[in-house]
């Protein structure tokens, strides 16, 4: 009894030392399934809290740049309104339905919270279930596909990046309609790689990608990015490298993006496959 | 000043200094500075270690709890507070030390200094950015961001170490 005494006080700093990290790599192995933490349930309040302070003192200097784009993105509404409403009629409608052709709502959000250099990036957005968010939900900015929502609470919302390691996109070549499986590599936040394109499709540096509207959350035709003409060739396929046009260092306002009949989809796929 | 207080000082503006602006500074994604190491560099020479373990403890809790991440920085923080007598120990000065004086530039010396908080601040870079893989994927290039941010944060050590108010 002595002598155990005697070891343990000998080498207190030593045990000290491997339950303390024993204690951190129990949590971070917990935190594997990250919206779920417990504690991660705390910290995101606290810390959407102060994201969002932070985030209101540093949006002012970036006023500028939000006008931009905002400027930007109401140019290409307008351009897209003006051939709307100047479409020649191809038939006789008297009542037009105003809801019958809607599928996808949009709400903005500002961003309170942002990471790019982890293998595991997370978004928090100052938008929650009070404001109808649910999980599942597309989120992209003026330039491109952000990412989907993975976390809800009352005043915020969490948002898997597109640089995070689990995400993945079904997205398309935009001229010729082959699609593949968008994912990021972990190494530099600015380029993706699209892999599973069949090696005979032409392809050329400075095609756009955008969204193939195979998953029921980002409407097709939506910006994701553009070959840089880097190419990997493995079997039968070949990935191609993105430059994504989401600047995600960048990243303020985006908007959430809602299907309407996600579920209607969802329920008919399942039913029929099973 | 009593030494609880200033310590508790310095822990609050180095804990503040990393979530509010260093956290937000990465230059080409290959430089992430993490300067509140500083807080487990300055501490009392003659502290006893294991006061100095649990105050890691605390200080990479703290950061894991408001940057998103759990655990990681626990886990280097607390690497590098067990590292740090040892650094101590070998880098002895000719001087005798008195046992509550804080290592720094101006009582040690620039070079010593330098090499000091150039080793612990190694061992926590390399035990968080391998932690944060949990892979030997990409060995390299997360090397290359290990060397890079140390050197950034080392940089920023010694030149807080310069303005930081002395006894």
């Amino acid at each position: 009894m002595r002598s155990l005494l005697n070891f343990l006080l000998r080498y207190k700093t030593l045990i000290l030392f491997l339950v303390l990290e024993a204690v951190a790599l129990i949590m971070i192995s917990s935190s594997h399934n990250y919206h779920q933490t417990v504690l991660y349930g705390a910290a995101r309040n606290v810390s959407g809290f102060m994201g969002k302070g932070l985030a209101r003192g540093t949006y002012y200097f970036r006023l500028r740049q939000v006008n931009e784009e905002l400027v930007a993105e109401n140019m290409s509404l307008r351009r897209r309104l003006e051939g709307l409403t100047s479409a020649p009629q191809d038939s006789f409608t008297a009542v037009r339905d105003t809801i019958s052709g809607i599928n996808y709502t949009y709400l903005n959000a500002r961003v309170i919270n942002n990471s790019v250099n982890k293998q595991k990036n997370f978004i928090t957005l100052d938008r929650g279930s009070k404001h109808g968010v649910t999980n599942g939900m597309g989120v992209a900015s003026s330039d491109g596909v952000v990412g989907v929502v993975v976390g809800v609470s009352r005043n915020y919302s969490v948002v898997m990046s597109l640089l995070n390691s689990e995400f993945r996109l079904s997205s398309s070549i935009a001229r010729n309609d082959y699609f593949g499986s968008l994912a990021w590599d972990g190494t530099n936040y600015r380029y993706a790689r699209l892999s599973e394109i069949p090696h005979h499709v032409s392809i050329a540096e400075g095609d756009t990608i955008v969204t193939s509207g195979y998953s029921a959350i980002f409407p097709p035709g939506l910006m994701v990015g553009a070959l840089t003409g880097d190419q990997k060739r493995g079997g039968d396929f070949v990935s191609l490298k993105v430059l994504l046009s989401a600047d995600f260092k960048k990243l303020t306002n985006v908007y959430l993006i809602g299907n309407l009949t996600r579920e209607e989809r969802n329920n008919l796929e399942e039913e029929v496959v099973q | 000043m009593n030494s609880l207080i200033r310590y508790s000082l310095a822990f609050i503006v180095l804990i503040a200094l990393q979530l509010l602006i260093f956290n937000n500074i990465e230059f080409s994604g290959y430089i992430n500075p993490y300067v509140y190491v500083m807080f487990i560099l300055i501490l009392p020479v003659a502290m006893p270690s294991w006061i100095l373990l649990l105050l890691s403890f605390l200080a990479g809790f703290v950061i894991d709890l408001f940057s998103g991440t759990i655990g990681v920085h626990v886990f280097a923080s607390v690497m590098a507070g067990f590292v740090r007598p040892w650094v101590l120990s070998l880098n002895v000065t000719g001087e005798a030390s008195e046992p509550d004086m804080s290592p720094s530039a101006y009582r040690n010396g620039l070079r010593w200094f330098l090499i000091y908080s150039l080793t612990v601040v190694l061992v926590h870079h390399l035990a968080l950015f391998y932690i944060e893989l949990f892979t030997l994927r990409n060995f390299f290039h997360t090397l290359l961001r290990v060397l890079l941010s140390t050197a950034a944060t080392t940089f920023f050590v010694v030149l807080f170490d310069f303005i930081r108010p002395r006894r």
